[in-house]
Order: C-alpha cells, then structure tokens, then sequence
C-alpha cells in the first residue's frame, strides 16, 4: 500500500505507536505489530553475519535474528545491555528483534498528524523510515516492521559493508 | 486460495495416492472388485467437489475417469495393460490440474492444458474392444517418454507438505499434558523455591515436560510407508523402460520416522530404488542364463536399530562386479593401477561413493547421469545419517541408509572460541587431539601457510575455528597447547582447533532465519544448559570455506594403508591396563571412543554389567575386576570414575561393547606375532617392544582375549 493511501484512509484514525529512542532520535512502531517488548537483555552475536544483525535471542522457544538499530542509522556501537522489541512482520509470518536504546511509551497519533519523508532525508532514512509524526515535543519516526526485514536489509544491500573479512 | 480449496486439494491428493496404490495391486490381482471400488471412489469425489467449486476442466477429465471406471466396475470392460496405463495416465492428468490449482489458482487455459487427447483414449477404452483401445493407446500417447516427464515434472504437492494428519488420541493426551503443565505452573507461582513441596513440584514439571516431549515426537512421526507407496508406480514404469521385470516386496512400513527426515531421505531413497531397477536386475533373458526367476526382486525394508531407522533395498540382481568398478576408477583416474590390484572387496566396494564415480555401461535416461552414490550419501550424512553397501556377484546388491529417528534433539560437543560457544555434531566428531606446547614443534607440519598435524601417520589438515568464525587474531594468541577435534564430512577430513572443549550435551537445534542461513557457517542456534545460546558448526560448509577438498586420493590411501598394514602384522594398538599389571590391547580401529563414566551409571541386569549410551545399552566387559575395586575404594563419595573404551565389533561394526580398563597407556604400532602363540582367541604381540596380549576378531564377533 502506498504512503499516500496509508495517509488518507487513516486521515482521522487514531493509531497507537509504541516510542523508543535510538541515538538522539524517537521512533514509533504501531503496537500491533509488536508482539513483545523485553527488558535489557545480553544479545549473541553470529560471527560473520552482515552489520545490520545484533545477533540472535532466544524467544518462546525460537531463536531470534535481531537488528542492531544503531548500525542501521549508521551510529557507533554501544557496549553493553539493550532492549529488544519482537515484530512480527505479517506477510512472511517471520518474527525478529530490534535492538534499541531505549524504550519509551505508548503514544497516540492521527494519520492526518503523518508526514511523508522529507525529500532531502539520506538514502539509508528513506529506505527505513516510514514517515514522520509532528508531535507537540519534537517528532516521531515512523518505522514500519516490514521494512526491516532482515532479509529484506539484506536484499537492498544496505549496510553491506559488515565484520565479514578472513 | 480460500480453505474449502485448499482442503479439497490436500483430500483429492491423498485419493490420488490411493489410486495409485490400488492401480499397481489391480494389475496383480485384476479380478479384486474392492481395489476398482476404491479407484472409482477416489475419483468420483473429486468430481463431486469439482462441481460446486467451478472446477470445469477437472470435472471434464475426472467425468470421463469416471464412466470408464464404471464400465470397469460393472464387468463391461476388462483390465488389461492398455487399461491400467490409461488409468495411470487420467491419474497423472488430475494431478496435473491439482498442482496448477494449488500455485496458480486456476485450471489453466494454454492450449498445452487441453485434455480432450486424454480425454478421447479414456473415451475409445471405454467404449471400443480391447484390440482398439490398444490401437488408441499407442496412436495417442508418445508413450513412455510421456509418463517419465510427469514423473519429473509433477512436483509434490505443497499442501501434503504443510499438513500433517495427526491421531487424534495423541492430540487428546497433548491436551492433558498441557492442562497438568498450566497447573503445576499456577502451584509453583503460588509457592516459593524454599516450600516445602517444590523439590516434588519441579519433580512433576520435569515429568510433564518429558511426556510432552515424547508425545510431540510421536506425532510427528510418521510411518515410513508414505514415502515407500510413490515406488511401486515409479517402479513398473521403470521397469517398462528398462525392459525388466520387476517384483517389489515391502516390510515394516509401519516404522515411524520424522516428519522432516522422511522428506530429507526421500531424493536418496528413490535413486537408490531407480539403481536397483535399472543398474541392479538384470534383463529377463541374462536372468535365466543365470539360473534365475524371469522376475527380479526388489525388496525394501525398514526397521529400528538401535536409536536410528534403518532402510534396506535389496535387489537379487547381478550385483556389483568389482573388476568392473575397479577398471572405472582407474579410467576416471581416482586410484592407480596398483593400488587398485592391492584392493579387497570391500575396500572396492567404497569407491562407488567417490564423486564422479558411475559403472552403468551405458548413460539411460533413467540413471547413469554422472549423479551418483555420493550424492545419495551426502544427503544422508547431512541429516546425520550413513549408507552402507553389500553385495555379491550374481547374488545381488543390499544397500542400507540409516538416518536417526529425529532431527531435533542431537548429541553435540560444546567447544568454545573468541569468547563464543560452538556446538560440534557428535556424529562428525572422530575424535579430540590434545596437542601440549611441547609437541607442537613436532606435532605440527607447515607447508606454506597452511598447517597439518600428524595423527598417526596421515597428515590432518588443522582448521582454526577463531579464523574461521573471523575473530580478531590475538585473542587466542598464547596458550598452553592446542585442543583439536577431529571433524568429518562428506569425505573431508580435518582437525578444528578449539580453544576451550566444554561438555558434551544433547542439544536441541533450532532453525536461524534466512539472512543468518546465507552465512553457511552454521546449521542451526541451540540453547545450552547455562542458557546462553550457541550456533551449531556446519562441519561440512566449514571445511569447504577452510579450503579442505573432499580427497578421493586421501580416502583411497587410508584405504590402502590399512590394507598394507593388515599384510605386514603391523598395526596401531591401544596399550591398556585391565588386569593388575598386565599390559593388554587392542586394535586401534576397533576403537571407536574412550569415556569417563560415574559409577553409578553403570547399571545391572540379571547379572550383567550395562552402561546406557547414545541411546544403546552397552554390555560391560570387565576382565580385571575394575569395578569392583573401584566401588571398595569409593565408599564415601560415590563420585568414582571408570574408563571405558567403546568397542566396534563385529564385522559390520554394529554391535558395540563397553571395556572397563584400570588405565590407558599409550597409542603404538606393533606386530602380531605368529599364531604358534595364540590361545583360545587371544594373540600376543609385540607393541612398543613389549609383549602385550592382543583381543581381536574371530568370524565377526569379537573373541575376547583370555589369560595367555
């Protein structure tokens, strides 16, 4: 579905976005797509495995690919503990993790409160961002979990730079 | 595609391989009225549903079916091959259709999906005598060339896949494990860990659990008759082509197997059933040159052993001629003439599974094709299995594919490197090499850059799994020696160098997700005991990316070098100690592992000493009364050890005993000496200059040495 459609059919909807902080930035993800959010948590990495991958999770009985979102904006890694979302990207029926810095709360928008991205956002924001939400205290990215799919990261060859090496 | 199609699909299918099933037997047993009763009825409900779910075409082609299969049930038409074939075809046809369906959601409209051809050979069957349907047959249908393209080309249904057909007594007992698992959870939440009554409340939660496991198990399973009902079809065609007369007999279809292996076995298992016909059996007329029945048999047979399924398709056919795959991989250039000349039987018999390795004379369309048995071994060993062979000259030919009963749980050996933990397949795992600093100016052969360890006179390619995983080098810079576990896969051979062995574990594998699959690496994530997660090696991927080739050279010299050995009296021994004193051995390839066990493990039956491993109850062999003094010294602690050396024995290695030793010496060559020496099945030989009593094999059991 396109922007424009998402933007009008739910002109005067009222979503709900669960926030979190990456960076300096906050960022929504529609709380129906999040099936879990868990605490700060020790995530494995997967030696050769691109960039973009945090590293796996176990989760109800699963084991978890996640998302470093850090190196997805292209900041520095943090060391340390981090929070983890679980989508669910509905289409593939494929569940993986987000790492982020932060998580926030529950927030509630209208559609109409939705702007497309900016034309002059870098490559790397138009490939991931959804649009963006002019909250009364700053704004509000919206992500959309079926963007993130690690395996569609993988395809548009975003981030392929990665600790690939001999 | 809505459910009522999808589920109309998935019922068709499976009156589909009904029909085909019945269509073989009709042919045996032509007068059976049942099996027309069951081919009419597989038939008429799919015309039945066609007709309310706008399935024209479909309804078109199962109609004329139908009225032929009418005829046929009514006595107006008799069974004959032209009938059954036309049959197989109007099977094949509503297959067709099915699939196109099911990934298309439509009938299809190409002038290629036209089925009034088919449509008017059902049609002249029915109405015509038999001289005339024959005439149709062969006028209408380019014939056999036909049948094998759908063979090939009508893939499995995706529904059959996906679904399963579950008892439902099975669901029913899940059900009320689940409904114990909700209530022990609400007591524990209710109680803390100091209560009383938790010790028993974990008791039942582990008890829970376990049932559950194994109920879930059991559901999957699926008896490995499904996979075999594909063959008689695939084996009359076949048999056509190849101008054979083929018998095929089937036993113990009952036998369950995962799901997801019977899918895994199910390519090698059909090559393997397609060699017996086309390569095995030989042509009528050489069968009764030979003093043979016309009909050559093939025989499948699947049974449980010993934790894994085995799968047997035996043929009575001309058997492997060894002179003739000797002469092929000298031709192909695997082994030298010499070394071939030196071979025995079932030195020889190995190479068929060397890549490139074909002995049909003639390439058919049906086998031949460069795709050979070690494709068909590597797909078994990738699910953790193995395929052995047998055969005779004018006897026949038994090819076994034993794969484990489940996929999801595997034994594995945890190892850790660059701060990360890896788990190793134990089924890939030879052996574990400790290399101490000392010996590893000595131990350890350079050639460039790459670096080999000397184990036992062939040099060991060596891995390091920090470089492999892309770990910054420095990390494991300094250490004290090298620990170095022997991995093989689809013939390559090499030692991986970890940094840290952990201990072994029953793990249970989980799948990754695609991006993480592409890596190659890793075959799997599991969860270890302490929680943490570790990625499970693909050992065969892993010594591709290293650079280590499958070596056919390699395999042959091993080959070869036991062979020499085996005629010089020189062998590798293990030196051990059982009785007080007294230096024993044994043949170093009769050797398979050596365990620290806990006493109390080892367990006793009417008298008889048993260890349970890997799923097998091991007797004990005793001789020097180790136990006994073991549990004397051991009053205390019961923390006791005993060293056991598990034996293969047998001449097929398949039946495994346990050997409880004082303590292992030392690994050395030695020499038999002359059988002058020998008492009652045991030798004396001289290892490491010392004489030292050997047990060996007598007539494929093991004969146990006795005082000498």
């Amino acid at each position: 579905m396109s922007l424009a459609g998402i933007a009008q059919e739910s002109a005067d909807e009222m979503d709900s976005l669960c926030s979190f902080q990456t960076g300096d930035e906050w960022f929504g993800i529609d709380t129906r797509k999040i099936r879990e959010v868990l605490g700060e948590l020790e995530v494995q990495r997967v030696p050769m495995a691109p960039a973009f991958i945090a590293g796996v999770i176990p989760n109800r009985g699963d084991v978890l690919t996640t998302l470093n979102f850090r190196a997805l904006l292209g900041l520095p890694e943090r060391e340390g503990q981090h929070p983890v979302l679980v989508l669910e990207d509905e289409e593939q029926g494929e569940r993986f993790g987000l790492m982020v810095d932060a998580v926030g709360g529950v927030v509630t928008v209208r559609g109409r409160m939705l702007e497309q991205n900016p034309s002059t956002l870098a490559y790397r924001g138009k490939a991931l961002f959804d649009g963006v939400y002019k909250m009364p205290m700053g704004l509000l990215i919206r992500i959309e979990p079926s963007k993130l799919r690690p395996m569609r990261l993988a395809e548009i060859g975003l981030l392929r730079s990665s600790s690939r090496g001999e | 595609m809505d459910e009522l199609t999808k589920e109309f699909i998935a019922e068709s299918q499976e009156g589909l391989d009904r029909m085909e099933r019945c269509l073989t037997d009709l042919e045996q047993r032509p007068g059976d009225g049942e099996l027309v009763g069951e081919i009419f009825r597989a038939v008429h409900t799919i015309k039945g549903a066609t007709g309310f779910l706008g399935f024209n075409r479909l309804e078109k082609l199962a109609h004329a079916g139908e009225n032929l299969l009418g005829a046929l049930r009514d006595g107006r038409v008799m069974v004959t091959e032209s009938l059954i074939n036309g049959l197989l075809e109007l099977m094949d046809g509503l297959r067709r259709i099915l699939t196109l369906i099911e990934s298309t959601g439509g009938e299809g409209t190409r002038a290629s999906d036209d089925d009034s051809r088919l449509i008017g050979l059902l049609v002249a069957l029915n109405e015509a005598g038999v001289s005339e349907a024959l005439q149709a047959a062969a006028s209408a249908s380019p014939g056999v060339e036909h049948v094998a393209a759908a063979m090939s080309s009508v893939p499995e249904s995706g529904a059959n896949d996906k679904t399963l057909r579950i008892d439902v007594e099975v669901l029913n007992r899940m059900m009320n494990l689940v409904g114990d698992l909700v209530l022990t959870r609400n007591q524990i939440l209710r109680t803390d860990t100091v209560a009383s009554n938790f010790p028993e409340l974990a008791r039942r939660l582990d008890g829970i659990t376990a049932d559950l496991r194994e109920t879930v198990m059991q559901a999957r399973m699926q008896p490995v008759g499904h996979l075999f009902k594909k063959f008689p079809r695939m084996v009359r065609d076949l048999a056509k082509t190849c101008g054979r007369e083929v018998r095929l007999e089937f036993t113990g279809q009952n036998t369950g197997l995962d799901k997801s292996l019977l899918e895994a076995i199910k390519d090698p298992l059909t090559h393997a059933v397609r060699n017996a016909v086309d390569h095995g059996i030989e042509a009528p007329v050489d069968r009764v040159l030979a003093g043979k029945a016309t009909e050559g048999c093939v025989r499948l047979k699947a049974f449980h052993q010993s934790g894994s399924v085995v799968i047997e398709i035996a043929d009575d056919g001309a058997g492997i001629a060894m002179e003739r795959v000797k002469a092929k991989a000298v031709e192909r250039q695997l082994v030298t003439v010499e070394q071939a000349a030196t071979m025995t039987e079932r030195e020889a018999l190995q190479l068929i599974f060397l890549p490139g390795f074909s002995t049909a004379a003639a390439v058919t369309h049906v086998s031949g094709r460069g795709v050979g048995m070690d494709v068909v071994r590597a797909n078994v060993e990738k699910v953790g299995g193995s395929v052995e062979i047998e055969s005779r000259v004018g006897c026949g030919t038994t090819l076994r594919l034993r794969v484990p009963l489940t996929l999801a749980i595997v034994p594995a050996l945890v190892v850790r490197s660059g701060g990360q933990s890896f788990a190793l397949p134990q089924n890939a795992l030879m052996e574990l090499v400790y290399i101490p600093a000392r010996e590893m100016g000595t131990a350890v052969e350079r050639i460039g850059s790459a670096q080999f360890y000397r184990l036992r006179e062939s040099l060991l390619p060596m891995v390091w799994l920090d470089k492999l995983m892309g770990f910054a080098p420095g990390v494991t810079a300094e250490r004290e020696g090298l620990y170095v576990a022997v991995l093989e896969a689809e013939g390559r051979r090499y030692g991986l160098v970890v940094e840290e062995l952990l201990a072994p574990e029953e793990i249970v594998v989980k799948p990754l997700s695609a991006t993480l699959r592409e890596i190659g690496l890793f075959s799997g994530a599991t969860v270890l005991g302490n929680g943490t997660l570790a990625m499970i090696l693909d050992v065969a991927v892993a010594a591709e990316r290293a650079g280590v080739k499958a070596s056919e050279i390699a395999v042959v010299d091993a080959v070869v070098e036991r062979h020499e050995a085996g005629v010089m009296g020189e062998a590798s021994f293990l030196i051990f100690e059982d009785r007080l004193g007294e230096r024993s051995a044994l043949p170093l390839n009769a050797v398979v592992r050596i365990e620290s066990v806990p006493l109390a493990q080892i367990e006793y039956a009417s008298g008889r000493r048993l260890l349970q491993y890997r799923g097998e109850t091991l007797p004990l062999r005793d001789e020097g009364g180790v136990i006994e003094e073991l549990r004397a010294a051991d009053e205390v602690g019961g923390a006791a050890v005993a060293t056991i050396l598990i034996c293969a024995g047998g001449a097929d290695g398949m039946h495994t005993t346990g050997r409880v030793v004082r303590r292992v010496l030392d690994v050395s060559a030695g020499r038999l000496l002359d059988d002058t020496m020998a008492s009652e099945g045991a030798r004396l030989a001289l290892v490491g200059e010392r004489l030292t009593t050997v047990s060996y094999e007598v007539d494929g059991g093991v004969v146990w040495g006795e005082v000498a």
